[in-house]
């Protein structure tokens, strides 16, 4: 699997690519869509696990910019605009095709307000002494919670993004990211010398 | 040079050459750490957490797209985009006002015509005699313009009838099938009722669905019958097999078709020939893009837009929905998916009764 997604880089969109594409250039249309692709195909598998779905809301979502391509400004192909886009044309076409019938547990549920993470390691107090315990204190987060982490450390959002894309206040990202790093933290125990022999060996 | 002393596991975990050099180093980057690890071993700590981290959240949230798979997106957005641009240009010149007021003349002698035909007492076609065993009291819908003409059915579903064709169908569809008689070219977006399988005849095929689009050509001249299938799955006849047969389980000449799939019916040889579609144009409603955009436009308005856009009827109390507007922008939805989404926004729902739309609402606050 490539790792291009997980690596987010500042793209500039570039003046002769943005002219081409707003010129009608279908070549160009095609380069923009390629750079944030990957990011938007595993966003909409959060929602639903339908990949046919996934990839007709991306066309879609693509074409209509091409539709609308004179009236655009270059915001329109910045990381956090696709996002929120997808994540509404998403939640619409479910709820048009009645998608919503078949819960997924991959849902982030943005109206779901979970326990704190401490009620649900109690549940599983097995986690704290496993391996790779990290990804478990992770999956056992609220979907609100894990939706952050996810857009942090996986899209690599800034704060100003995420409140974008959740449709949050700035304050609201920055209030819950503090207590979920914080909550993680509680939770998992650094093995520091343990890292720093993993470290070289691994180079 | 960035400090990377004084970074968080946080800071670590976002900064881009860190990420690069936890997920797809260049040997590059990959010195670069290695070089910085053995200067600062009181950091190691922080770099396991913050690259513990990384590989966490890449963990949890693979996804399958492979490479070949993300460029066979690409190019279909291309060749898509490419298209809509081809379909798009001629459109202007299309919609010509020379071609507009045509259309209306043509409209406007259509429904004399079709006012003329549905009044007259003698309906001499093949097809018309084959309904008179029914108790259901059957209509008739002839297009005679150029234009599609567009036919609402009892149980919701939605005829777009082509030029020089002929549609019969009863008033309310009987509770075991809902069957209608075509003559020319229709395209169908069926309701969904499994317990009510939606038959279209034709003088050789009959193709059965519970709920689907697709699309029906059957014009009297042409030596073949084509149905095409856009969304669910659909069978087809040839209709002496599915007539004589008295167990439909049975039935072993017909084909079953999914979406982007066809069937030629060659009336010559009677024999049914299942394939890809080969027009794709035939897969949508309307051979005119219907575009609509409504920002925060009272539904009242977007009612009648439609009623202009597909000659039909829209029943509904402006008192009612005097608070109700919509933001929508529609292109390729059909009628159906153009008033769910309407309805659903409004938090209403619509019957089509006697061929007019009639919606239901408590209007909105």
């Amino acid at each position: 699997m490539s790792q291009r997604a997980y690596i987010s880089q500042r793209i500039d969109i570039h003046v002769d690519l943005w002219q081409r594409f707003r010129a009608g250039d279908s070549a160009a249309l095609g380069q923009l869509a390629h750079v944030h692709y990957r990011a938007l195909y595993n966003y909409a598998t959060r929602f639903t696990s339908d990949s046919d779905f996934i990839r007709d809301s991306i066309q879609e979502l693509y074409l209509d910019l091409w539709e609308r391509r004179s009236y655009l400004s270059e915001t329109a192909f910045v990381k956090s605009y696709l996002l929120k886009a997808l994540r509404h044309k998403l939640i619409k076409e479910s709820i048009r095709l009645k998608r919503f019938q078949e819960p997924q547990s991959a849902f982030f549920d943005p109206e779901n307000t979970d326990p704190s993470i401490e009620t649900n390691i109690i549940e599983d107090e097995n986690v704290r002494y496993q391996n790779g315990r990290l990804k478990q204190i992770i999956t056992l987060l609220s979907k609100r919670q894990q939706e952050i982490i996810y857009l942090r450390f996986y899209q690599n959002l800034d704060n100003e993004d995420i409140a974008q894309v959740m449709g949050l206040g700035r304050q609201s990202v920055s209030n819950l990211l503090y207590r979920t790093l914080k909550e993680i933290k509680g939770i998992w125990i650094p093995v520091e010398f343990f890292w720093g022999m993993m470290l070289l060996v691994n180079l | 040079m960035t400090n990377y002393r004084t970074h968080s596991v946080e800071e670590l975990a976002t900064d881009d050459m860190f990420r690069r050099w936890v997920m797809d180093p260049t040997p590059e980057i990959s010195n670069f750490w290695k070089q910085w690890n053995k200067e600062n071993p009181d950091r190691s700590g922080t770099v396991g957490q913050a690259r513990e981290l990384v590989l966490a959240v890449k963990d949890i949230y693979a996804d399958e797209l492979c490479e070949e798979k993300l460029q066979f997106e690409i190019d279909e957005i291309t060749r898509l985009a490419e298209k809509h641009k081809q379909s798009t240009q001629p459109k202007v010149f299309y919609w010509s006002a020379l071609w507009k007021s045509a259309a209306v003349v043509l409209m406007v002698s259509g429904l004399a015509l079709l006012y003329f035909t549905s009044r007259s007492p003698e309906k001499p076609s093949e097809l018309a005699v084959q309904t008179t065993d029914q108790p259901l009291s059957m209509q008739v819908r002839i297009n005679n313009s150029k234009k599609e003409m567009t036919v609402l059915l009892s149980d919701n579903s939605v005829a777009t009838l082509s030029s020089g064709s002929r549609i019969t169908y009863p008033k309310t569809f009987d509770s075991r099938e809902r069957r209608v008689y075509l003559t020319g070219e229709a395209f169908f977006d069926v309701t969904k009722n499994s317990k009510q399988p939606f038959l279209v005849y034709t003088n050789e095929t009959v193709t059965k669905v519970l709920g689907t689009s697709f699309r029906v050509k059957a014009f009297d001249g042409d030596n073949t019958v084509l149905v095409v299938v856009k969304t669910g799955r659909v069978s087809v006849y040839p209709k002496k097999e599915y007539e004589t047969a008295l167990d439909p389980a049975g039935l072993t000449a017909g084909v079953v078709l999914n979406p982007n799939q066809q069937a030629v019916f060659l009336r010559n040889e009677n024999r049914l020939e299942k394939g890809v579609v080969s027009q794709p144009e035939l897969l949508s409603e309307s051979v005119v893009q219907k575009d609509q955009i409504f920002d925060d436009k009272p539904v009242t308005e977007v009612f009648q837009d439609l009623e202009k856009v597909y000659g039909i009827v829209i029943v509904f109390n402006s008192e009612i929905l005097a608070n109700c507007a919509i933001n929508a922008q529609f292109n390729d939805e059909n009628l159906r998916q153009r008033m769910n989404a309407i309805c659903q926004a409004i938090g209403a729902s619509y019957d089509m009764v006697d061929g007019q739309i009639v919606i239901n609402s408590k209007g909105c606050i």
